[in-house]
């Protein structure tokens, strides 16, 4: 079996994205129904997402912040930016490793481009996001952190962090459906990630190591450029180099499996 | 014009037991060797070098024992299996009612079912929300249509199921035997749906048990055994070829 994808190949995954993304129709009604379903008969319906975040930063902002000796108006909003980005970039990762079987029903039945269950993934999660961001308003009330015109940087850094977010979804989708045992292993990578990210610590706390940690680790990547000008500061130049590097390389794996195994998905189901 | 083509079309399924979908077998296949051998795992072929061309004005009928390969041929069909060789081109839009029940949320409403099929089939959210009065009308749901679906009766979801699959007028219909849902009256009033859906198509393939069905509805027919195509002709010859010499129309 050749693992080198034919020009058909090519062409058909070509295809599958540009269809895909021109279903978004599709794939925008799955993501909301797939959250619909989650909160249906609580009360407080997806709230509860906005709710268990706020509940989690309390907590663990007070917590650590008298643990790193920090004080709780300026560690609190710090975590709270943090955890709300790394939320969602663990929600797409582990969600990622299901994209494919949660979807064996249509694919069994229909011809439909594989990139729509990547994209409902992704819509999930930022439906998520949108509802962990609510928080962060009164958050920066309650502490005065008064946020700069730097907060628009987080746009281009948002639209960076999908792109990636698309492609790791195709990537472990494909992987997972084939290999049953990855969703575990990806489980137990996604806590590892947790601690060596700085989410609830902050960079200068390691010293001189400090630097490989934040350039070395996607997730530190992605949550500078997005998580730092929420808090109002600019981005270095190099994150944003090293976003795009990343995505290079993501691109640079995804996009010849998934034109070679496209097809294969529905055999693996 | 719509048609479907087959060359050589083989639909081989790996079977993944336990040890072989694991990430550790392969990385052991690659590296060890001695295992890879018998490691390599079982394949099953649904389907071997099927030649076939069909176009407009065709009615395929698929008869075949259980196991021959009809449902794995109507998903090559359906594009949803693309063949593990060969090829398999199909031009033009297809409905394919295998499972009509596909993507139907028990939490949603009627109504929010509706939507969510009528978006998987092409049309944009404001269009398949004008689809929703007619598909009320012809299930006779009533009311019901704004409660979650898990209230209703198993009857009542194939109904709506019915409806909604069949409210399109595609070029390419894949039937794996005739629906029928619902009592004697709502039976009659589904057959007539579905018929005149079946007269709309470009090309039709039915597969069924039932030569009766077959005789009234196709032109023509395939058998299949053990995933080979192994008769092509007109409907009588090949269910003669069938072992149903007798013109007695019945189960097969």
């Amino acid at each position: 079996m050749s693992l080198r994808p034919t020009s058909r190949d090519w062409s058909l995954a070509n295809k599958d994205f540009a269809q895909g993304m021109r279903s978004w129709q599709i794939w925008t009604l799955m993501g909301v129904s797939d959250i619909r379903q989650r909160y249906k008969r609580s009360r407080f319906g997806q709230f509860w997402i906005t709710l268990s975040m706020a509940v989690f930063v309390g907590g663990i902002g007070i917590v650590f912040s008298a643990l790193f000796n920090q004080s709780v108006a300026e560690y609190v909003p710090y975590l709270a930016v943090n955890y709300i980005i790394w939320t969602f970039m663990s929600g797409v990762v582990s969600d990622s490793t299901t994209a494919f079987v949660q979807g064996t029903v249509f694919l069994r039945q229909e011809n439909l481009p594989k990139s729509i269950f990547a994209m409902r993934v992704i819509v999930r999660n930022l439906i998520a996001l949108a509802h962990n961001l609510i928080i962060l308003p009164p958050v920066f009330l309650i502490f005065g952190v008064v946020p700069s015109w730097a907060i628009l940087l987080a746009i281009p850094g948002l639209a960076m962090m999908l792109v990636a977010a698309f492609l790791v979804t195709l990537l472990c989708g494909i992987l997972c459906t084939r290999f049953r045992d990855l969703p575990q292993i990806i489980a137990n990578l996604l806590q590892l990630a947790f601690f060596l990210t700085p989410i609830m610590w902050r960079i200068d706390q390691l010293g001189d190591s400090g630097w490989w940690v934040l350039h070395l680790n996607p997730f530190a990547i992605f949550l500078r450029i997005v998580a730092d000008p929420i808090r109002g500061y600019v981005p270095e130049t190099l994150d944003y180099v090293s976003a795009a590097v990343v995505i290079g390389i993501l691109l640079a794996i995804t996009w010849p499996l998934f034109a070679r195994f496209r097809a294969r998905i529905v055999y693996w189901l | 014009m719509p048609s479907i083509d087959l060359v050589n079309a083989t639909v081989e399924f790996p079977i993944y037991n336990a040890r072989g979908r694991s990430l550790r077998n392969t990385l052991l296949q690659r590296v060890g060797g001695a295992v890879s051998t018998e490691a390599d795992g079982v394949t099953v072929t649904a389907l071997r070098d099927v030649n076939l061309s069909l176009r407009n004005g065709d009615r395929l009928a698929i008869v075949g024992h259980n196991g021959a390969g009809k449902s794995t041929l109507l998903r090559v069909f359906s594009g949803a299996y693309e063949p593990s060789s060969g090829q398999a081109d199909i031009v033009g839009n297809v409905a394919s009612l295998l499972d009509i029940t596909m993507g139907m949320d028990p939490e949603l409403t009627g109504a929010e079912n509706i939507i969510l099929r009528g978006v998987f089939l092409g049309k944009t959210i404001d269009e398949a929300r004008k689809m929703i009065p007619e598909v009320v009308e012809f299930s006779e749901l009533g009311e019901y249509v704004d409660l979650p679906m898990r209230t209703y009766s198993s009857g009542m979801t194939l109904r709506l199921a019915f409806a909604i699959s069949t409210a399109r007028a595609p070029d390419i219909l894949l039937l794996d035997e005739l629906i029928s849902v619902g009592d004697s009256v709502f039976a009659a009033k589904a057959r007539q749906r579905i018929e005149a859906m079946m007269q709309h198509a470009s090309i039709l393939v039915l597969a069924s048990h039932d030569a009766k069905t077959l005789r009234k509805y196709c032109n023509r027919a395939i058998m299949m055994s053990e995933g080979r195509l192994v008769a092509d002709g007109t409907v009588d010859e090949v269910l003669s070829a069938y072992g149903l010499v007798d013109e007695d129309d019945g189960k097969l």
